[in-house]
């Protein structure tokens, strides 16, 4: 019993601060932190607001762009160790766990710096080439990059486990009636993988979008949600910004009642 | 963070653990989400833009200090120009600095303190200013202390935004005693004001004000002064509420009781709530004035020559003034203000309280040796 | 290109002309690996080679990298031991609080629940939709003057003072992983075989001996996976301190954003990151390999 209340308090815990984000979303007055009740117009201006929705816009277009690279450089690197011996493999792997363990704050200097000093070489070389070539600088490219070395190693984790699980005599039985090898692969291999790379995916975008540290040191002069929530905790957070979460936290669980419906209708699916 | 919760939730589904239907049921639905995030802010941000075809931009990237700024001055100049300002807040000119020397800042415009200015001309940072495009700038109107750092060999690179001075703020409900002097100040943060004391996140100003515990300049870069002014600090830190430029929350919430303060922030604290006091060491401290400056390579140098020359309109800047408090130094904005903000003691403080303290030095700012006793302060 | 060297030197060992269809298999291999080989080597092997070579240099008067070679910035790390000792304490004390807290959860998850099990497991998740900072911050509230100090003070329970503690950070450490943690917790306690609890409750086992000698070494994968997660995190932490701690509890995180920041001392700033990643290295090494004799590790269980 005690273990009954134990959890619905660790659920009031986990829930309290979101409660209180959504309270303060309908605050009339203008600081984040007092209340004044009761206003809706901080929906109206953080939707209003150009930069929280390009900010917003930055970040979904980058984790998309992330996610994507990071499935598919992912995905076809868990195909190609398949075909690789131990060397080549045990190296990948530990540059892999590399890629997990080393934390976001290093990874996000280290490439900074290395782009910056990278850069500093290449962009002389480009404009001797020719003039009229735009310059590297930190920003939208190197965002994305830096998001997806992580993301894909998340990715061939992921997807490996389920690759090496595949049932060794289905792809057997496919070649044992001359099927090609794309085929085999598009009829046989895709469908079995495909919930291991579409969660790698949406695991890929839900780091991106919501990652701080890497994008402060490499965005430039881009901003995403998350540089710019924590640039207006500096400055002294608005309603806007607990309006916007009320809503991407009322759209979230939106779908998953919805989903949930969904689920309950199609006993089958 | 939910990459790893995510990839928890995956593992059990690959294990089997969980059925087939949740997982579909739970992959959809964060497809869709994703779906949703990805396509509805394109849609909102593009009729945002689209509305405007100002000549010079949509556009001002400004960085800039915490409340520094009034948000109906740029409200009024989008509605003039078309072009918004977009503004980044910094707790420290070094930040700025590590910025801008980082490259692809993205800023059109910022807000350097005098003794950067300098640095930013040697390191090639900004670029001399085309005073015809900002004839609301009167060199005449200001006091040339407050301007003449903004000139470097003889070019302008920066024109002034407002001066101000760094004293202490306390909060006379909660700290009996008045407060005039560095000295008490540090004192009182081992007393009676223990754990409820701001220091600000900036070496100039932490260290400054403790070597003025002292005596010492505010500029020392003597060692055996900074030493001391090391050993106070680390004494203190235990009873420190915070390290943060930025006070004003804490100091309005009551958790804080005394801190480091800018004029401005004092001006302001003062407005909302009489109780907060505003004094400046007797054994003196900073005088500073901050200037608009441009970036090398800025992409929306029209619209910051724009807005530069907007908010120097004495109209404009007497709203500015109003709103940030802090002294402007153009006389045509003292001229429009009301008389009981000029008799103000915080935003005027009295000549002979103005004449101990000293500017900032651009040797005090890049002083490795200054940074690496904040670093060690802050590491403690 | 080390990863495919080996690959290399085998087409070339080849002897020409022979089974060109092996040939293409070779080269759809390199195809493979090529756009990860590539990812790894400019964004991770590139990356801290520079900051490598960067951390024997010296600061250059402005601020930045000046060149050089020296050891003088390794040896000046002791200046940083109040953040590395910041860090080394509360980060395995948190992924411990967390460990502590998460275990009941899991357990009454994994089970006790019997229905609407995937629900409640969701709306453990569902809090990270919202964004790490804006949660965090909320804790701002919360744990400030007007929040639960000024409750405590209305039971007559004067000045206690929560913002800006090592407290208030570990509150906002357990806040922010407690979901981390849950989630191998449950998929390990959930594989647990029921039969077994109930045998050894038919045995004559108590409860708390069940749970000693059955429930916990059998969710000891799971212990393993969700502590490497949580101090994994926690060791490169940056904004928990820097929101709740009020630049008062500092992590080798904020020393390093620090240095690249404020000093502008990127060879100093880049000896204290390969010290973290070198101490890092050396502690999870440590952790698995006692994991592995103590905790029965599976392979599954490492992520």
């Amino acid at each position: 019993m005690w273990l009954r209340s134990y959890s619905t308090s660790l659920y009031l815990f986990l829930y309290a601060p979101i409660a209180l984000i959504m309270v303060f979303a309908f605050n009339a007055g203008r600081s984040g932190l007092s209340f004044q009740c009761c206003s809706v117009q901080w929906f109206g201006r953080a939707f209003g607001n150009p930069f929280i929705m390009e900010a917003l816009g930055n970040s979904a277009l980058i984790a998309l762009c992330s996610a994507l690279l990071s499935t598919l450089f992912g995905t076809l690197a868990v195909f190609g160790l398949q075909r690789v011996g131990g060397r080549v493999r045990r190296f990948f792997d530990a540059l892999t766990y590399c890629a997990i363990i080393v934390p976001g704050i290093v990874i996000g200097i280290a490439t900074l710096i290395a782009f910056i000093t990278l850069f500093d070489l290449l962009n002389p070389l480009l404009q001797a080439i020719d003039p009229a070539l735009p310059r590297l600088r930190m920003g939208f490219g190197t965002v994305v990059a830096a998001h997806s070395l992580f993301t894909m190693a998340l990715v061939m984790v992921i997807v490996r486990t389920r690759v090496e699980a595949l049932d060794k005599a289905l792809l057997e039985a496919s070649a044992d009636l001359y099927a090609p090898p794309l085929s085999t692969f598009f009829r046989v291999i895709l469908p079995q993988i495909a919930p291991a790379i579409l969660a790698g995916f949406l695991l890929a975008f839900t780091f991106s979008f919501d990652d701080f540290i890497i994008a402060f040191f490499v965005a430039g002069s881009e901003t995403t949600l998350p540089i710019y929530i924590f640039s207006s905790i500096r400055r002294g957070i608005t309603p806007e910004i607990n309006a916007l979460s009320t809503v991407i936290i009322a759209a979230s669980l939106a779908l998953l009642v919805a989903s949930r419906y969904l689920q309950n209708r199609q006993p089958g699916a | 963070m939910d990459k790893k919760t995510f990839i928890k939730t995956l593992r059990s589904w690959q294990n089997g653990s969980i059925t087939r239907r949740d997982f579909l049921g739970r992959t959809g639905l964060g497809l869709a989400a994703a779906v949703m995030a990805a396509n509805m802010p394109g849609l909102l941000t593009s009729r945002a833009f689209a509305a405007e075809k100002g000549s010079m931009g949509d556009r001002v990237n400004l960085a800039t200090w915490p409340n520094y700024h009034s948000p109906d001055n740029f409200a009024a100049f989008a509605e003039a120009t078309g072009a918004k300002v977009q503004m980044n807040v910094f707790g420290s000119n070094e930040e700025m600095l590590a910025k801008l020397q980082a490259g692809g800042s993205g800023w059109d415009l910022f807000v350097p303190t005098n003794y950067t200015i300098s640095t930013y001309v040697e390191l090639g940072l900004i670029e001399p200013l085309d005073l015809a495009r900002i004839p609301n700038f009167d060199p005449k109107a200001f006091e040339q202390r407050f301007m003449a750092q903004g000139t470097v060999d003889g070019k302008v690179y920066a024109v002034p935004k407002n001066w101000g001075t760094t004293g202490i703020v306390y909060d006379s409900s909660a700290l009996k005693t008045p407060v005039d002097s560095w000295k008490q100040f540090w004192d009182l943060t081992k007393t009676s004001a223990s754990g409820r004391t701001i220091v600000h996140d900036y070496q100039l100003t932490a260290i400054g004000n403790a070597l003025k515990y002292f005596g010492y300049s505010f500029n020392s870069l003597d060692p055996k002064e900074l030493a001391d002014a090391e050993k106070l600090l680390i004494d203190c830190k235990p009873h420190l509420f915070a390290i943060n430029s930025d006070i004003q929350p804490s100091m309005r919430s009551g958790d804080a009781w005394m801190a480091m303060c800018w004029t401005g922030d004092a001006s302001q604290l003062h407005r909302d709530n009489p109780d907060m006091q505003f004094a400046l060491g007797r054994e003196g401290g900073e005088l500073w004035s901050d200037f608009f400056a441009i970036p090398k390579g800025a992409e929306h140098r029209d619209a910051a020559y724009a807005l530069i020359n907007y908010l120097l309109d004495p109209a404009h800047n007497k709203l500015e003034v109003e709103a940030h408090g802090y002294p402007s130094g153009d006389k045509r904005v003292d001229a429009l203000l009301p008389k009981e903000m000029l008799d103000d003691p915080i935003m005027y403080p009295a000549a002979e309280l103005l004449s101990h303290l000293e500017f900032g030095a651009a040797a005090t700012l890049t002083s490795p040796v200054r940074a690496e006793l904040m670093a060690r302060f802050k590491a403690a | 290109m080390r990863g495919d060297s080996p690959m290399n030197t085998a087409v070339n060992a080849s002897p020409a002309g022979v089974a060109p269809a092996l040939g293409l298999g070779r080269r759809i291999t390199w195809l493979l690996l090529l756009p990860s080989t590539l990812w790894f080597l400019l964004l991770l092997l590139m990356p801290l080679l520079v900051i490598l070579v960067f951390s024997f240099g010296e600061r250059s008067s402005v601020g930045g990298y000046g060149g050089g070679f020296t050891l003088d910035n390794y040896l000046a790390l002791g200046s940083r031991a109040g953040a590395f000792s910041n860090t080394l304490v509360l980060a395995p004390l948190g992924t411990l609080v967390c460990l502590l807290v998460a275990y009941p959860l899991a357990y009454f998850l994994a089970v006790k629940v019997r229905r609407n099990r995937s629900l409640l497991l969701t709306l453990v998740i569902v809090p990270f939709w919202t964004s790490f900072l804006i949660r965090t911050y909320a804790w701002i509230f919360i744990l400030g003057g007007k929040g639960i100090p000024a409750l405590l003070a209305s039971l007559g329970l004067e000045g206690v003072r929560l913002i800006n503690t090592p407290t208030a950070v570990l509150v906002g450490i357990v806040y922010g992983y407690l979901p981390l943690m849950v989630f191998p917790l449950y998929v390990s306690l959930e594989k647990l075989d029921k039969r077994l609890l109930e045998a050894s409750g038919d045995l004559g086992a108590s409860r708390f001996e069940t749970f000693r000698r059955v429930t916990l070494p059998l969710s000891a994968p799971g212990m393993i996976t969700g502590v490497m997660l949580v101090f994994i995190l926690l060791m490169g932490e940056f904004l928990i301190p820097a929101i709740l701690g009020g630049g008062k509890v500092f992590f080798v995180g904020n020393a390093l954003v620090d240095l690249f920041l404020q000093s502008r001392n990127w060879p100093f700033g880049s000896a204290l990151a390969m010290t973290l990643v070198a101490l890092m290295l050396a502690i999870i090494l440590v952790y698995l390999k006692l994991a592995a004799r103590f905790g029965g590790a599976s392979r599954d269980g490492v992520l």
